[in-house]
């Protein structure tokens, strides 16, 4: 995924709090047209990163640029970065169709043209009718498409997006993932979306920011992050991958949980004897969980049939064992 | 359970008759034929409102009144709201003594309150005029609006002003378009309440007053002559004038509460 000219470049970018370090040394280019994701723990400086690019906050070291100019000194309002809060901020004592219009009516477009763009953009996305409703009337989903509706009406080149699916209902988050990838496709805008989901960065974006401790702990695919974690904390942080120690000394091998399998009986030297201690069904099969020798957690994702041949009991034995591809040697 | 209902009412009915009665024996009277308070009553009358109401420094008095409320409540509303607004936006050193200044003029005994003013005011050569009780009153209210605005702005989302620059809004644009409007039932409830309390305010209004006497310096001075009913009826006017902003205020803090 190669941009030519990136939409966005972090330089050198620092930002610190009193004597708190939020982000340490940022280098980032984001494309046009790209879905990128920042994810991390809380207080890794995904936000503030966010915040950084909308100019909330200002970089105490480093730039800033958009579209090849700096922005240190632009203040919030003269930028074009509408975000999607994550408490959606919508304005509560406007109506729908008044919520749509505010950014419009801010940058002067006139009247009768904001309500023909308004009414745009609630029709594309199923607002259709609710335009003279109060914020208070509307369900989660539909706020969710309000906010979005907001942002997006001034037509910007990019779009930041703050853990906007966290206060949603499991079912309506997969359906907003939905909503927003498509959108983003027809657009071909970029957006850069802020979460601590894996589960939403890995379905949505194109390009995924590892962020830990106020650096960048990987960039990649969601692909290359999930096979190929740089360190101990991606793979930590990413889930579902086994820490195991490599033939090497010293050297440590992530094995995913998709990739390990499970036998009943010893097979070859190279098994590692684990117990069984339980399980969890995911959206694409059944975790199972393993004390290993030396008490670490063992994960391995198995079908539906194969768990019912197993029939696993707490505290059975069983031998886990990886094919030599599917290990991945952890750099630092 | 009924029992206690019952007693609950008892209660009530007492505590409201307690606090009424005087006001409504004061009303009554004032559409009583009779010179003197005294049971039996006589016929019904407006006579009293109509002299008292002839007289043109009653008038005047009014005018003051209504004058020095509407701009002190004003004042106040417009101090109190900025000052409710800086707790809510901004972290500094020295906040809580900040705080702390802004609302201690009700602490302040109102006779003390009164001479201070008194003494402060002639040296600007502002005592005795309408400006000087408009000032002693912005300086009483104030306190009362920051506390009905800082309520309602701390029901904000802090995210909503930085949603209105992130659209485009300049820091002005954002405060009319956003701030003020979410504010709006506060900052009505505030300019009703300042005003009833430099419409109903005596003590220190007596001090500043001059020869610009307010409705309740006023009545002070007619009572002080004699015992007469058209003191009651002038009270009855008060009473409604207050009571209704009072009613107003509390009406829009309970609805915005409700929400």
């Amino acid at each position: 995924m190669t941009h030519p000219e990136p939409l966005v470049q972090f330089s050198g970018v620092r930002k610190t709090f009193g004597p708190f370090e939020a982000v340490k040394s940022l280098d980032l280019d984001i494309g046009l047209g790209e879905f990128v994701a920042i994810m991390g723990p809380s207080g890794c400086g995904k936000t503030t990163t966010l915040r950084m690019l909308a100019g909330l906050e200002t970089p105490t070291e480093g730039t800033i640029r958009i579209a090849g100019q700096e922005m240190n000194d632009v203040p919030v309002h003269d930028r074009d970065t509408p975000l999607v809060w994550q408490s959606l901020a919508l304005f509560p004592f406007l109506n729908v169709k008044e919520n749509v219009e505010f950014g419009l009516k801010m940058r002067g477009v006139d009247a009768s043209e904001a309500h023909s763009r308004a009414m745009l953009w609630l029709d594309r996305m199923g607002l259709k009718g609710f335009e003279k409703r109060r914020i208070d009337e509307l369900s989660g989903g539909q706020r969710q498409r309000v906010a979005l509706a907001r942002s997006l009406v001034t037509e910007p080149q990019m779009l930041l997006l703050d853990e906007p699916l966290s206060a949603l209902d499991a079912h309506l988050v997969i359906r907003m993932q939905g909503v927003l990838t498509k959108l983003q496709k027809e657009l071909g805008i970029t957006f850069v979306y802020v979460t601590h989901s894996q589960s939403e960065a890995f379905a949505m974006a194109d390009r995924v920011v590892i962020m830990g401790q106020g650096e960048i702990a990987q960039i990649g695919t969601p692909q290359e992050i999930f096979r190929a974690p740089r360190n101990r904390f991606v793979a930590e942080f990413v889930g579902r991958n086994n820490i195991l120690k490599g033939t090497v000394p010293g050297q440590e091998i992530v094995v995913a949980a998709d990739r390990m399998k499970v036998h009943d009986s010893a097979p070859d030297d190279h098994a590692i004897a684990a117990d069984f201690v339980s399980e969890e069904f995911a959206g694409t099969g059944i975790i199972c969980y393993f004390e290993g020798p030396e008490g670490e957690e063992l994960k391995a994702q198995v079908r539906e049939d194969q768990l019912a041949t197993l029939a696993p009991e707490p505290g059975q034995r069983f031998w886990l064992t990886w094919a030599p591809e599917a290990a991945h040697a952890l750099t630092g | 359970m009924r029992r206690s209902n019952a007693l609950t009412w008892i209660y009530l009915t007492a505590l409201f008759g307690f606090v009424f009665a005087p006001i409504v024996t004061s009303m009554v009277f004032s559409f009583n034929s009779d010179r003197f308070p005294t049971v039996p009553l006589g016929h019904f009358t407006l006579h009293w409102y109509e002299t008292a109401f002839a007289r043109p420094e009653v008038w005047t008095a009014f005018r003051n009144s209504l004058i020095a409320a509407a701009t002190a409540g004003a004042l106040s509303t417009a101090l109190g709201f900025a000052t409710a607004y800086t707790d809510f936006r901004y972290g500094f050193r020295f906040k809580n003594a900040y705080l702390a200044l802004a609302l201690l003029p009700p602490t302040i005994p109102l006779v003390i309150m009164g001479l201070a003013m008194l003494a402060w005011l002639a040296r600007l050569g502002l005592s005795g005029t309408l400006p000087g009780i408009v000032i002693a009153h912005t300086v009483m209210g104030a306190p009362f609006a920051m506390a009905i605005c800082r309520l309602r702005l701390q029901q904000m989302d802090p995210s909503l002003e930085a949603a209105a620059w992130n659209l485009g809004a300049s820091p002005w644009r954002a405060m009319r378009n956003v701030v003020v409007p979410f504010s709006a039932p506060a900052i009505i409830s505030a300019y009703c309440l300042t005003a009833a309390v430099s419409f109903d305010e005596f003590i220190v209004a007596w001090f500043v007053s001059g020869l610009n006497k307010t409705v309740p310096v006023m009545i002070l001075e007619i009572l002080q002559g004699n015992v007469d009913p058209q003191i009651n009826a002038i009270g009855t006017v008060v009473f409604l004038t207050s009571m209704t902003l009072v009613i107003a205020a509390q009406l829009l803090i309970l609805r915005k509460s409700a929400k």
